[in-house]
């Protein structure tokens, strides 16, 4: 691995359009520089090779952190990772969210590292993936031909893909409110604390003891290409059945629906061993607790 | 491009090209050799310095980005040419073998003291998970700040 960084062209708009105009013209040949703490990595690897780089650290208004009573969270593009865990609101409203965030790389990084910058690097691994994706998140792109929003289920399309045009980029993620009465967590299995999901599963849970209103949502990083929403199970928990008989059936569910590789963190055998370990532990410890 | 740095109050404008990152324009422009270069990828955290006051990996900062910004490196923690407690600390509690390390905790521990004086075991541990020493296995390191935070409390 070489040392110094490959040669690229570095800009720093302070507007919006400014950098909607340099996407457009690099047609695909630049990349948007948050955090850094993937995309340099990148570049030093010669993994990404783009003409330009383009901080958009400069763009006051994408470092928006707002809470909407009753609507949710907006969490702009260059909000660091430890900005939103120093919200309380994250803490106190989207469990989820922020139990997969604090186990996400380690501080230092933190302090540079982007909720967006999670997401749009598209790593199967990215921590905040599953969490987002139980909480039905909302994707805004932008491109000079407009702007739409990508809900985070079809955001993903495979590994470091997302469903992002060359000229698009992503200018906020918008967090509704948790369902009424829900609980969530994350479980990461790593091989030390600062390295990327084994396996990561992300549980939501509403009313567990109440069929007709109970909601169950169960997302996963690390099982294949993707982070994926296992939507197959969330039916099955409405059913009048005991939960420990209802928790077998999920984690078969989940088990056929993951598709694992071996690689260096673990084998396809032992990451289908945490799906099962991991979902059973989650789904009880957050029936216990609602 | 040129860029202006603080470096330990000091003010410096430099020369840099777009692909340098804080730690070469620190290390071989400014001459600071107490920032160290580990990985260069973001893992031993040796390269930590205090940019606008937190610690951040400088080798996943480019120079450009760091612009108009403030850093501290360890030197900066001196007061008068003397060192501060908590660096003393590192040094009665034998938190320092080889030193390879020690810039990047001192400084790590600074930043958590400030905020936080009365910090638990646990919470020293989380600010230190990103950063690697391969010679004191840690205790000593953690026993430093835990005893140091005594110096930061008002
Ligand atoms: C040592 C180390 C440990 C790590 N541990 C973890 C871990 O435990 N879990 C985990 O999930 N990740 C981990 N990461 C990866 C990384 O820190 C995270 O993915 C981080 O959230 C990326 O955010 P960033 O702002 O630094 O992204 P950047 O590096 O700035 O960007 C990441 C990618 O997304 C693109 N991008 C960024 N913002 C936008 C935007 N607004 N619109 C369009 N494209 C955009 C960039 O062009 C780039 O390709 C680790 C990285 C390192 C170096
Ligand atoms: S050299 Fe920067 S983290 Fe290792
Ligand atoms: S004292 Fe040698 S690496 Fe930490």
């Amino acid at each position: 691995m070489s040392l110094i960084l490959p040669k690229f062209e570095y800009y720093k708009p302070s507007t919006l359009d400014e950098a909607l105009e340099l996407l457009a013209k690099f047609k695909g040949d630049a990349r948007i520089l948050a955090g850094g703490t993937d995309l340099i990595v990148d570049l030093r690897s010669r993994i990404k090779k783009p003409k330009a780089v383009i901080d958009i650290k400069g763009i006051k208004e994408l470092h928006k952190l707002e809470y909407i009573e009753g609507k949710g969270l907006i969490v702009g593009a260059t909000v660091t990772l430890n900005e939103l865990l120093e919200h309380p609101i994250v803490k106190s409203k989207f469990h989820v969210l922020y139990d997969s965030v604090r186990q996400l790389a380690d501080m230092q990084l933190r302090n540079r590292a982007t909720l967006v910058g999670n997401i749009c690097n598209a790593s199967p691994a990215a921590d905040s993936a599953p969490a987002l994706l139980v909480l039905d998140a909302k994707v805004k792109a932008v491109s000079k031909r407009g702007e739409r929003v990508i809900e985070i289920k079809d955001f993903f399309k495979w590994v470091k893909k997302t469903a992002l045009e060359p000229d698009e980029m992503v200018t906020e993620v918008f967090i509704p409110e948790p369902p009424e009465g829900s609980r969530g967590k994350y479980y990461k299995a790593t091989r030390n604390v600062e390295d990327l999901a084994i396996v990561g599963v992300a549980g939501l849970v509403a009313y567990p003891n109440e069929p007709s209103k109970r909601i169950v949502r169960l997302a996963y990083a690390s099982v294949a290409p993707t982070p994926i929403r296992i939507y197959e199970v969330e039916e099955l928990f409405k059913r009048d059945e005991p939960l420990p008989k209802l928790i077998d059936e999920a984690v078969n569910i989940a088990l056929r629906k993951v598709s694992p590789i071996t690689d260096v963190r673990g084998s396809d055998w032992y990451r289908r061993h945490l799906v099962d370990v991991l979902t059973r532990k989650l789904l009880i410890e957050l029936f216990l607790e609602g | 491009m040129k860029i202006t740095l603080t470096v330990n109050g000091k003010k410096y404008e430099v020369d840099v090209k777009p692909n340098e990152t804080l730690l070469d324009v620190l290390r071989d422009k400014i001459g600071i050799k107490s920032v160290k270069a580990g990985c260069w990828r973001g893992e031993c955290g040796i390269c930590t310095v205090l940019l606008d006051g937190k610690p951040v990996k400088s080798c996943l900062v480019l120079a450009a980005e760091a612009d108009g910004s403030e850093i501290v490196t360890v030197e900066g923690l001196m007061k008068d040419g003397r060192l501060a407690p908590l660096q003393k600390a590192f040094i009665e509690h034998g938190a320092i073998q080889c030193g390879f390390c020690t810039s990047a905790f001192v400084l790590t521990a600074h930043w958590l003291l400030s905020r936080n004086p009365n910090v638990t075991r646990e919470e020293v541990i989380e600010a230190i998970n990103g950063l690697i020493c391969r010679c004191t296995g840690y205790e000593q390191i953690i026993e430093a700040i835990l005893a140091a935070a005594k110096y930061y409390k008002k």
